[in-house]
């Protein structure tokens, strides 16, 4: 293999953290839920934006942005659950369906546009970057490592939250049956609040970091949950070690694929690989069958 | 060669992920009879109807109808085979008006169609057999739970099978209810159709039931006319010792 | 009683459908092109509505259908083809197109099914610029110049009339009784025997038809075409949210949407020139929180869409007691 295909992969699986993150989020709000939220992409343009905020106001290093913003975008996601959310999680399974669609579409739309108004230019990346590091003949952005090796303790730190402490595993109990934890007695609703506002605030993290790298526009929101759904699916509904693999080999795909065949390509990388996947294991690469 | 029995579980299995909710059944079920299939929770008894009725696929072994092998077919060509259903937790279309449930079983479920013309005619005689005539325009949602039980079976009926699955189809109710509702039951059996029912009342299935089938653990511990097998000891071990561990865990 | 209100309806509908041929002769020039734009939603949500509300699966990708035919009409009629050839060029395109992607797409169920559909729009807007040498890319391309104002728009107003017998007769027929079980319960609606992927497969080629043929009628109109006018946000939405405004799963639903729709427009877009889509958004969240069922289910209109015999119950028995509005 010619060093260059190991420098894009090397490359991909950087951006892929980035990914791995935000879609690590939807699926906890997912499994939780059981809605999809459609608004999950305008709290990552929010979190960048934020981030870009504080570096260009008070010289604060995304590093610590990312984690700045995570109980900033805790409150807002309770806030968003409370306000939007609750009110229909009752509904039977179509209603619901459409409510929520209805109302996290909605949310998107406002969001974006309030945002646009305020916001006319699109915010370029923050320049934060250490000098590169070179391993073995491949040159790799030290910026980048950083922050993917900061996405795998975050996600670590997540799991360990999940499997050990009581809110973590009142998570995961709703995920595995919402009709038996309400038997067992776990509140529902607060947990639910909770899982959403974490989801949220994952992602506005994952919007810190993705501000050093990209520009970031105000309606970039929606395209973006869309490569998350293709994400979480590729790794497996329900599953979020899935959707972190998942984010990984997107980021290789996109990359390669920008570079074989042109940056134009790269957007309709996500949607193959979508639909190669329910062609061929539709329950997803880490999903259970049924 | 032998007479086959109308329906037929070889050697049934189905693990989920690790856990054996069946494990090694066998029972046949002859024409125009009624069986009962009873076991204290979680024995597995669903799963077992799921697999008849071709929602799941078993694990091991195979489910023979009339001598021929649905198990893996699909629950659509179940259905048309002529193995119907009804639920433990009723599913009825909601939306849909109660004629609507049942036209669905008439339009899709049968092996040969009915002419256009015909179908709302049947449709409300099969109504009319269950009680539900006057509500036939009703949103199925708007009906009560003794109701939507009896749409239920309108709606499995109206698929014309020669097998009826009925899944804890008097749970729920009163006395007045059950009584009614086992009325329906026999109805059903002199009309020929064989029938299956899971079900918790003693008193139903005593005196419905000519066969029973106990299972617990998803293991058939039993199988025989009622009276005998609710005298045979394993099965009051089952019961009561289901019984214990529930006053254990709340000593513990 | 049902046989009066339902003369009523289509005397309604007739009428409005008369002065809208007439209005070319009403002297308002203005008003035809719009009156052109909102057939075409119209058309749009009512073809919609066919998956999104009698199958319940909420196809947001269903402008894909539009655009797929507007670029195939107007390849065809660059290529020399008569505005009909076009069209069903462009239908048996977007018919295909429909065959080919519905089996991984049915293969999701739910939200993830909406998002998916949506992002469609965007890959094959991706795709169109792309694919210059065939589209002309980004900065699109003309087809034969003429002014076409009055015929394309008797062509509308004749494909939304149609649109509207084909949903009406999808719903009360046994193939959209099916539809509607596979909506309530997809499970249960395949253990009764219902081919479900057949159906869901059919019900998806059904709906792009309408919106393909517009989608080229729109185009001939236009004499211009470039990704962004047929794959934007606004024509991805609007008939949606006619649908959903309205009510979905019924086709008196779109047709009250569409009407309500414009009349909000009308006043709102002109009176406050900004934050139109924050508004689009506004009303989306009110619609999802109080009434997803859509206007006809609200308390006021309801008993009068079920006077007007339009509650989609077998039209078996003369009376309309706790008749389905579903």
């Amino acid at each position: 293999m010619s060093t260059d295909f190991i420098q894009l992969v090397v490359g991909g699986i950087l951006l892929g953290g980035i990914y791995g993150l935000a879609a690590f989020g939807l699926s906890i709000t997912f499994g939780v839920l059981n809605v999809l939220n459609l608004a999950h992409g305008e709290f990552l343009m929010l979190g960048s934006l934020l981030s870009y905020g504080l570096f260009v106001g008070l010289s604060i290093n995304p590093f610590i942005s990312a984690i700045l913003v995570i109980p900033v975008f805790m409150v807002l996601g309770v806030g968003f659950y409370l306000l939007l959310l609750k009110p229909i999680m009752d509904k039977p399974p179509h209603q619901l369906l459409v409510a929520s669609i209805l109302v996290t579409l909605g949310a998107s739309l406002f969001i974006e546009d309030v945002t646009s108004f305020f916001w006319e230019r699109p915010v370029t990346g923050i320049s934060y970057s250490l000098p590169p590091i070179e391993l073995a003949c491949v040159v790799i952005s030290s910026t980048r490592l950083l922050i993917l090796l900061f996405i795998f303790a975050l996600a670590c730190a997540m799991q360990l939250y999940l499997k050990n402490t009581f809110v973590g595993k009142s998570i995961r109990a709703i995920v595995q049956g919402r009709e038996g934890a309400k038997v067992v007695g776990i509140p529902i609703s607060r947990v639910s609040a909770l899982a959403f506002s974490i989801g949220m605030a994952l992602a506005a993290s994952a919007g810190a970091f993705y501000v050093t790298l990209f520009t970031v526009t105000p309606v970039m929101g929606i395209p973006l949950t869309i490569k998350y759904l293709c994400v979480v699916v590729l790794g497996g509904l329900g599953s979020i070690v899935g959707s972190v693999f998942g984010g990984l080999i997107l980021g290789v795909a996109e990359t390669l694929t920008a570079y074989y065949c042109g940056a134009e390509w790269s957007p309709t990388i996500a949607f193959i690989l979508l639909i190669l996947i329910l062609i061929i294991k539709p329950e997803g690469l880490f999903g259970a069958k049924k | 060669m032998a007479m086959n029995s109308l329906l037929e579980c070889r050697e049934i299995s189905k693990i989920f992920g690790g856990i054996e909710a069946l494990t090694d059944v066998n029972f046949k079920v002859e024409s125009n009879s009624i069986t009962g299939v009873i076991g204290p929770n979680g024995a597995g008894k669903t799963t077992l109807f799921n697999i008849i009725s071709g929602a799941l696929h078993p694990t091991d072994g195979a489910v023979f109808f009339r001598g021929k092998k649905i198990s893996k077919i699909g629950p659509s060509r179940v259905c048309r085979l002529g193995v119907a259903r009804t639920y433990q937790l009723v599913r009825p279309f909601s939306s849909l008006s109660a004629i609507e449930n049942v036209l669905i079983g008439l339009g899709f479920g049968r092996a040969a169609p009915m002419a256009k013309k015909d179908r709302v005619d049947e449709a409300v005689r099969i109504l009319r057999m269950v009680g539900l005539e006057e509500k036939m325009n009703h949103v199925a949602e708007s009906l009560t739970l003794v109701e939507k039980k009896h749409l239920e079976i309108a709606r499995a009926l109206a698929t014309a099978p020669e097998v009826l699955l009925l899944d804890e189809v008097v749970s729920g109710l009163n006395p007045t209810e059950v009584t009614r509702t086992m009325g329906t039951i026999q109805q059903i059996r002199e009309s020929g159709i064989t029938i299956i029912m899971i079900e918790h009342i003693l008193k139903v299935v005593m005196t419905l039931c000519e066969r029973v089938m106990v299972l617990n653990y998803g293991v058939q511990i039993a199988e025989g006319p009622p009276k005998e097998v609710v005298a045979d000891e394993a099965v009051i071990e089952a019961y009561i010792g289901r019984f214990e561990d529930a006053q254990e865990g709340f000593h513990a | 009683m049902n046989h009066g209100g339902k003369k009523i309806f289509y005397s309604i509908v007739l009428l409005l459908w008369a002065f809208l041929a007439a209005l070319p002769f009403l002297g308002f020039s203005y008003g035809v092109v719009w009156v052109f734009l909102l057939v075409v939603y119209f058309t749009l949500a009512l073809s919609y509505d066919i998956v999104g509300g009698y199958l319940g699966y909420m196809n947001l990708g269903h402008s894909t259908f539009f655009g797929l035919g507007a670029y195939t009409t107007a390849i065809l009629l660059n290529q020399g083809f008569n505005l009909f050839s076009a069209l069903l060029g462009a239908l048996l395109l977007a018919a295909a197109f429909a065959t080919v992607i519905s089996y991984p797409l049915f293969r999701l169920r739910g939200a993830y099914f909406a998002l998916a559909t949506f992002g469609l729009i965007s890959l094959i807007e991706v795709l169109t610029t792309n694919l210059r040498d065939l589209t002309g890319g980004s900065g699109g391309i003309s087809t034969p110049p003429g002014d076409h104002t009055l015929a394309s728009y008797y062509l509308v107003l004749a494909v939304a009339g149609v649109t509207m017998v084909l949903s009406r007769v999808v719903a009360r027929s046994k193939f959209g009784l099916a539809l509607f079980s596979i909506r309530e319960d997809e499970e249960v609606a395949k253990a009764f025997g219902v081919p479900t992927t057949l159906y869901k497969g059919l019900a998806l080629i059904i709906s792009s038809v309408p919106a393909s043929v517009v989608g080229g009628i729109y185009v001939w109109n236009m004499t211009y075409i470039s990704p962004e006018s047929v794959f934007g946000l606004e024509i991805a939405l609007s008939p949606i949210i006619m649908a959903m405004l309205g009510g979905t799963g019924i086709m008196i639903g779109p047709l009250v949407g569409a009407v309500f729709i414009t009349l909000v427009q009308e006043f709102l877009w002109t009176e406050v020139p900004y934050f139109h889509l924050a508004m689009y958004g506004t009303v989306l969240v009110l619609l999802g929180l109080f009434m997803p069922g859509g206007l006809v289910r609200t308390r006021w209109l309801k008993p009068v869409v079920q006077w007007l015999g339009l509650g989609e119950a077998v039209d078996y028995f003369e009376n309309a007691d706790a008749e389905r509005i579903s």
